[in-house]
């Protein structure tokens, strides 16, 4: 029984990781900015969604659109006054991974300041668990998790698959000049990847306040996994992402059947190094010719 | 020059004079606490009784000038500590340091030995705090106090004989586990499970699974700061219904106002609130008077009486006409030994520890209520 219940619980949580690795990995394969600050988007979606749900008292779907607004918001700004200026002026990929990285540490100082270091998390009866049958406790908040995560990823797939913008967006990560060959405009394409890569970290925030909490420097955490999610599920490969960001959820879960609880972390970046050993190219990437 | 400029000049030369006089009488000492980062909110609480110490010395003359503290952000790290801690003696030249947190107490003793400046330990429980040289003492009983007396508790009054640890994997958690491994045998009861955590860990759905597995009576819990709330929430959230039990560091506004918390137990020292002696009687009134809304904690309680056994040492060397400098200050406590502080005597033992009687409490869901008083162990 404790490994159905590990597995469900590593079910929620790798969905969770998956949204965010998705989006992490949405605006990497198609821009090339490595966006640290991405984890900030998710830091900047659940605190929102606190401030908004737990102290000011709106209703949870206002509170929930603010924090999608707040977390585009974001993601828009960081590539129009951020990486645009740095690319305009033939920054490095360095120069950008860089500047990301400063922005993600204002963040999570400011958040810091406004609302405390300590961690918040919101209180709802979703995260309370019923007891399904002896000894396995579900709650509300891990079936959210995954159909949340399901309908986002179905939804950006249709969206890619079957919108021009999608086409094009799928075009940009390929050859950027073939897409401004065609008319359109690839700063304004880079402009749709943030704000639909930083929208699917909303639910995972959101979700990840009211289960396990938020603290201001839960982006790192957010960065880590989302980048070896990213690694091992194959660069460019959102569905690669997906899996990868489950899989690592699972492991960390899994890992408390063998090992005391204090190396679930650890867990992640055996899986990550386990991949760069013996399948560089993640799940399903594309071998790189040297 | 004219008799006016003559004037003139004295009067400013008696008002520099005046001023100087004033600025050497005027004592500071040192405080590094958490003020900042996931502990943030301990520092706010010890501020609490050593500023309050502060208002009572100055406002009752007890030196010959105005005592302040100087604080610096430990955040609870013992990198910050060690910069605080230097800061401190060597910049601002205190002679009294009041500290917190056993990893920021442990860095930061060399430097109290090296400086011969005595830090002042309120809430750090490690055992080997006990071992950090004459000029680290500890104004509250360290954590084979809180174990020793939690553990008979709850096999005798709760019935509990199958515990679960769950601790932070570093010195206070390792602590509690040696100290639970040899305890719980002789008193009869069992440890079923100790599930090591680090530090940072958020989740605790998985952990729950293994204490629910493990099927205790009892769930001992040795983390501090905000993730203690954490894991009494997803405990409880994921289907966890046994008694909860953990020492002093469980004293958190946070906690007090959770509501899965309710009915968790955890043991500080013995403090009667209500006690009719004065020393205590005017720390709570101040209290609840300065910090309204507030209840006193054993944490103010221990920041105050730090303070104040500076105030009282001083006052003794003033009599001497020794200066207040760190050396003196431990001489003067060898010498004394006992003070009057805020819930009765206190009593240094020469290793610089103190002995107390212990108190079980009980969260009730919007408070705490003392519900056992035990003996010194």
């Amino acid at each position: 029984m404790l490994l159905l219940q590990l597995l469900i619980n590593g079910l929620q949580v790798g969905a969770l990781y998956a949204l965010t690795a998705v989006g992490f990995s949405l605006i990497f394969g198609s821009t090339k900015v490595f966006h640290f600050a991405h984890g900030s988007t998710f830091t900047i979606a659940g605190y929102v969604f606190y401030w908004l749900y737990s102290i000011a008292h709106l209703h949870w779907s206002l509170a929930t659109a603010a924090a999608a607004v707040a977390a585009v918001a974001f993601g828009v700004f960081m590539d129009r006054c951020v990486y645009l200026p740095i690319k305009r002026h033939e920054g490095s990929y360095f120069t950008v991974f860089v500047a990301s990285f400063g922005a993600a540490i204002i963040v999570q100082n400011a958040i810091g300041i406004v609302f405390g270091r300590s961690f918040i998390s919101v209180s709802t009866p979703l995260s309370a668990s019923v007891e399904l049958m002896p000894s396995l406790f579900v709650s509300p908040l891990s079936g959210i998790a995954i159909v949340c995560a399901v309908v986002f990823f179905l939804a950006l797939q249709v969206f890619l698959m079957r919108t021009n913008v999608g086409v094009a967006l799928r075009a940009l990560s390929e050859n950027p000049e073939l897409v401004r060959v065609f008319g359109m405009n690839p700063r304004r394409l880079s402009t749709v990847v943030f704000a639909l890569g930083s929208l699917l970290a909303v639910p995972a925030a959101i979700l990840t306040s009211a289960s396990a909490g938020l603290n201001p420097a839960i982006g790192h955490h957010v960065m880590l996994i989302s980048m070896a999610a990213t690694i091992v599920g194959g660069v460019g490969s959102l569905r690669g992402a997906a899996c990868a960001g489950l899989l690592l959820g699972m492991a960390e879960n899994l890992a408390l059947l063998w090992f005391p609880p204090q190396w679930t972390d650890a867990v992640s970046f055996i899986v990550l190094f386990a991949f760069i050993l013996f399948r560089p190219t993640g799940f399903f990437g594309r071998p790189v010719a040297s | 020059m004219t008799t006016r400029s003559i004037l003139r000049a004295i009067a400013c030369a008696a008002t520099a004079l005046a001023c100087l006089s004033a600025q050497a009488q005027d004592i500071r000492i040192g405080a590094n606490f958490p003020l900042s980062g996931p502990q943030g909110s301990y520092g706010d609480v010890f501020m609490t009784g050593s500023n309050l110490a502060v208002d009572h010395i100055n406002a009752d003359k007890m030196l010959p000038g105005k005592l302040s503290i100087v604080y610096e952000d430990s955040q609870g790290t013992p990198q910050r500590g060690v910069i605080g801690m230097n800061k401190l003696v060597n910049v601002d030249k205190v002679p009294y340091v009041l500290s917190s947190f056993t990893g920021v107490l442990k860095a930061t003793a060399p430097i109290a030995a090296r400086s011969k400046t005595p830090i002042l330990n309120g809430s750090g429980v490690a055992p080997e705090l006990a071992e950090q040289g004459p000029f680290f003492w500890n104004v509250l009983p360290l954590i084979s106090f809180d174990v020793k007396a939690m553990l008979p508790y709850l096999i005798k009054e709760r019935k509990a004989k199958r515990f679960v640890l769950i601790y932070v994997d570093e010195t206070v958690g390792q602590a509690v586990l040696k100290e639970m491994e040899s305890t719980l045998p002789a008193a009869g009861g069992e440890l079923v499970a100790a599930l090591s955590i680090p530090a940072s860990l958020q989740q605790f759905s998985g952990i729950a699974a293994k204490v629910r597995e493990a099927r205790p009576d009892a769930i001992y819990i040795a983390s501090w700061g905000a993730q203690q709330v954490q894991i009494v929430k997803q405990l409880r959230d994921n289907g966890v219904t046994q008694q909860l039990a953990s020492f002093s560091t469980f004293v958190l506004p946070e906690l007090e106002a959770l509501p899965e918390s309710k009915g968790a137990l955890y043991t500080t020292q013995h403090v009667n609130w209500d006690s009719p002696d004065p020393v205590t009687r005017r720390f709570v009134e101040s209290f609840r008077a300065k910090y309204p809304g507030k209840q006193p904690t054993i944490y103010a309680a221990n920041f105050y009486n730090s303070v104040r056994l500076f105030a009282l040492l001083s006052v003794e060397l003033q009599k001497k006409g020794k200066p207040i400098t760190g050396e003196n200050l431990l001489a003067q406590r060898l010498e004394t030994k006992a003070f009057d502080m805020v819930g009765g005597r206190i009593v240094f033992q020469d290793n610089g520890t103190v002995a107390a009687p212990m108190q079980v409490n009980e969260y009730d869901g919007k408070s705490t209520r003392v519900i056992a008083v035990l003996p010194v162990q």
